[in-house]
């Protein structure tokens, strides 16, 4: 490598380091969550193993023999060292003598049978409340004990007696594990998502909408701000541009204003007798029609600043042309301005989608993706799935595939808009004659 | 058609470009409106096409009064100096855009616009896009635009200034063949006084915004009302030596040397100051009216030589000579000057 190259490379370094860290991290995480089943009840660190009510039902479910699930929930009750010891303590070494040289390493089912044989026995406690007691200090049992290991489990457990095929073994490991295992079941659980395809076909249609109306309202601003006066044309910039600038939130809160049961809308309304309601989450419809409204006005602005300047680097003398040449307004703008906006537009509609296809916030901040989920776009699926979940389980893995498909879909299209653009030709040639 | 301006006044904001002017292009004339650069040409061609409206003043095509017509309405034929081509269209579209935006039928736009390519002889780049064409090709096809809907008038804004030396030629020939030959009325802007000179049947010589003198290309070149108009025609440019009235004769500031006046003109009072206009044809060495000095500069433009003689007074006339005259640099001559066609100037710059 020559030494300017070098150089380049060097004078780059930062640029590759803000890319991997903001770009490339952030994707190969996705891509890592994406194949495990992390969720809140599995945690991002690492899990243990507990045999509770809960990972007995789980287990059941995953189709161990009920006889198996049944003498893993059951307490018994052993007579060996450590039980001796407490004993002694408890009632005496004469008492713990006589059950460690008669009965050490007896095994009983229950209680019950316990208290009997330590009747038989001549140093037993007398009152039948100590024999109950006494019993306890023998009761074993792997359930609610936390082991951090599967082999300690596997240990206790075989400890208390219960014998298990291989097979047993490894189903009881696996489905009572507490932690996140890697697994590509999210795909696959993806597509059994009832509603998965609805939110697909939204999202399309969010897409489509959004982009049509913030393209068609920026070349409409761009066209009108262009023929009007240039001071009030600028001040018209700057209104249309207030959006962008102003916090989503408080951009979109008096969206919810307008449109709340007590809003601007409803009290308007109200004067022509109709009864007040919420219009933005009343149906559907109206859900869509303010999503399409709020995002393709904030987006609106950027096609205006966009379009305005392609607009104004057309060489005055064209459209003078245009004129003497015998063309109206309208033909000037159909004919001259239209034709020379084609670039722009192209970009605005490439750029805008790939933001879109990722950009949820106005949705979760106005109507969080109802009523019903009627306006549930796929990033807002994800952000739903893995981080805001009203069950409370938040599945970060599942979350994340959802989040790849965004990421492979978006690095396709992106392939698409560079094959359209030909960026070479782009760059090389001016596309307005001078 | 016949176009007559005025009382014409323009401004932008707070300055006024031009003021009350007046003039009249006589219908099927070619004009040129030449002037040094920021003159007010562009404005007032502007003005006759109506993309920019009249501050003052009436503007007549034939006996129709256009001053309120809206520029899409005029039927004015405009080349600009850039051309202005549409670069989205190819050539074909280009020139049939003025017929298309009036909905004419397919059959009939196309047959007027093979003709007019034929006219101009571009008929083999139709489908061309402007960016693929030649500066000459290019000015052909602005001129075929201008000309496909048989314009009343056709208005040239500088339109060889970006045109080779060869190219111009050759341009300024064509153009003029296809004006003859379409009987249009045209107004040829231009800085160039030999484009204005070799193409046009009238210059209006325009400065800061007024017409300092309207006449034929012959007229305003021997007979030029002010020595700013005489300065601007003739290549290589006219002399002058500065000077005042002595004993009825002209003598040269700073020296001793007096030349007789021309005859048949109104000498001012004695002591006044005045100019004389020498051009390069009139100082030759075999004239009689002799002035001495020293060769100061030569350049060889081919057929001829062109030599500045710097007099005892520092005043510098020039000659140009046929070739092989051979005077060398820093040479003392005595040559004459063609007493009568000695060109006057009084105080104010107005010929006298
Ligand atoms: N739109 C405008 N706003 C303000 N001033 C202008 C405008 N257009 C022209 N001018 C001024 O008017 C004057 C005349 O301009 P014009 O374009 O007519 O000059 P011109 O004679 O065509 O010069 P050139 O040979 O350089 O094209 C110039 O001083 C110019 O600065
Ligand atoms: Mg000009």
């Amino acid at each position: 490598m020559r030494r300017a190259h070098l150089l380049g490379l060097g004078f780059l370094s930062p640029a590759l380091a803000i890319i991997l860290m903001l770009f490339l991290i952030p994707v190969l995480l996705t891509v890592m969550f994406s194949f495990t089943n992390m969720s809140t009840a599995t945690g991002i660190s690492g899990g243990a193993y507990e045999i509770n009510a809960a990972s007995l039902r789980k287990l059941a479910d995953a189709g161990a023999q009920e006889s198996f699930v049944e003498t893993l929930g059951k307490e018994s009750f052993v007579v060996d060292d450590a039980g001796i010891t407490a004993a002694a303590a408890a009632y005496g070494e004469q008492f713990a003598n006589e059950v460690g040289s008669q009965m050490l390493g007896e095994r009983f089912s229950s209680r019950r049978d316990l208290e009997r044989a330590f009747r038989k026995l001549k140093s037993r406690p007398r009152s039948t409340r100590d024999i109950k007691k006494a019993a306890d200090l023998f009761k074993r049992s792997v359930l609610n004990i936390r082991f951090e290991t599967a082999g300690g489990l596997v240990d206790a457990v075989t400890d208390n007696g219960i014998e298990m095929t291989p097979d047993q073994q490894e189903l009881l490991t696996k489905t009572i594990y507490t932690g996140w295992t890697w697994t590509s079941d999210n795909f696959a659980l993806m597509a059994q998502i009832p509603y998965v395809w609805r939110v697909a076909g939204n999202t399309v249609l969010y897409v489509v909408l959004t982009l049509a109306a913030s393209v068609g309202m920026g070349l409409f601003l761009a066209i009108t701000t262009f023929y009007l006066p240039s001071s009030a044309a600028s001040s018209f910039r700057a209104i249309w541009f207030l959006p962008r600038i102003l916090p989503n939130v408080i951009f979109v809160l008096m969206w919810k204003w307008l449109a709340w049961d007590t809003g601007f809308l409803s009290s308007l309304l109200a004067n022509f007798g109709v009864p007040p309601r919420n219009w933005m989450l009343d149906t559907g419809v109206n859900a869509w029609v303010f999503i399409v409204l709020i995002n393709g006005i904030v987006g609106a602005s950027l096609g205006m600043i966009l379009f305005g300047s392609a607009i104004k680097s057309i060489p005055q003398s064209m459209l003078h042309a245009s004129e003497v040449d015998g063309a109206s307004r309208w033909q000037q703008i159909r004919y001259i301005i239209l034709p020379q906006l084609r670039w722009p537009i192209m970009f605005i509609c490439a750029y805008s989608t790939l933001s879109l296809l990722t950009s949820f916030e106005y949705i979760l901040l106005s109507t969080d993706g109802g009523p019903g989920g009627a306006t549930e776009v796929w990033s807002l699926m994800a952000f739903h799935t893995a981080l805001d979940n009203y069950a409370g389980n938040l599945q970060y893995g599942l979350g994340a595939a959802m989040a790849l498909m965004l990421v492979i879909v978006g690095i396709l299209a992106s392939l698409v808009y560079l094959r359209i653009f030909n960026f070479n030709d782009l760059v090389a040639k001016p596309r307005i004659e001078q | 058609m016949r176009i007559s301006i005025e009382n014409f006044t323009k401004s932008f904001g707070d300055t006024t470009v031009i003021e009350d002017m007046s003039l009249e292009i006589g219908d099927g004339e070619m004009l040129a409106l030449l002037g040094p650069s920021g003159c007010g040409k562009s404005t007032t061609l502007f003005a006759i096409c109506g993309i920019h409206r009249m501050n003052a003043g009436r503007l007549m095509f034939g006996d129709a009064d256009v001053t309120e017509v809206s520029s899409q309405k005029r039927n004015v034929g405009v080349v600009f100096q850039n051309y202005a081509l549409y670069p989205h269209m190819n050539v074909y579209e280009n020139i049939a855009f003025p017929l298309k935006v009036r909905k004419e039928s397919k059959a009939e736009v196309d047959r007027k616009v093979q003709e007019i390519a034929g006219l101009v002889h571009i008929g083999e780049l139709l489908q061309r896009r402007p960016m693929q064409l030649s500066g000459g090709q290019q000015q052909r096809v602005a001129l075929a635009r201008a000309l496909i809907r048989k314009p009343d008038i056709l208005l040239l804004d500088e339109p060889l200034a970006n045109l080779d030396a060869k190219l111009r030629l050759e341009m300024r020939s064509e153009i003029r063949r296809i004006q003859l030959a379409t009987g249009i009325t045209a107004v040829l802007v231009t800085h160039d006084q030999v484009e204005a000179m070799s193409m046009c049947d009238r210059i209006a010589l325009m400065d800061k915004g007024q017409i300092v003198q309207l006449s034929t290309p012959k007229d305003m070149y021997e007979s030029p009302s002010s020595d700013f108009v005489a300065g601007f025609l003739g290549n290589p440019p006219i002399a002058f030596l500065d000077g005042t009235v002595a004993d009825g004769g002209f003598r040269l500031a700073n020296s001793q040397v007096t030349l007789p006046v021309p005859s048949g003109i109104e000498v001012p009072g004695e002591g006044a100051p005045m100019r004389f206009g020498v051009r390069p044809e009139f100082f030759q060495p075999g004239n009689p009216l002799k002035v001495p000095g020293k060769v100061s500069f030569v350049e060889t433009q081919g057929r001829e030589e062109l030599y500045d003689v710097t007099l005892e007074n520092g005043a510098v006339l020039r000659s140009i000579q046929s070739q092989n005259a051979g005077f060398k640099l820093g040479q003392e001559v005595s040559w004459g000057i063609e007493q009568d066609r000695v060109l006057a100037f009084g105080p104010d710059g107005n010929r006298l």
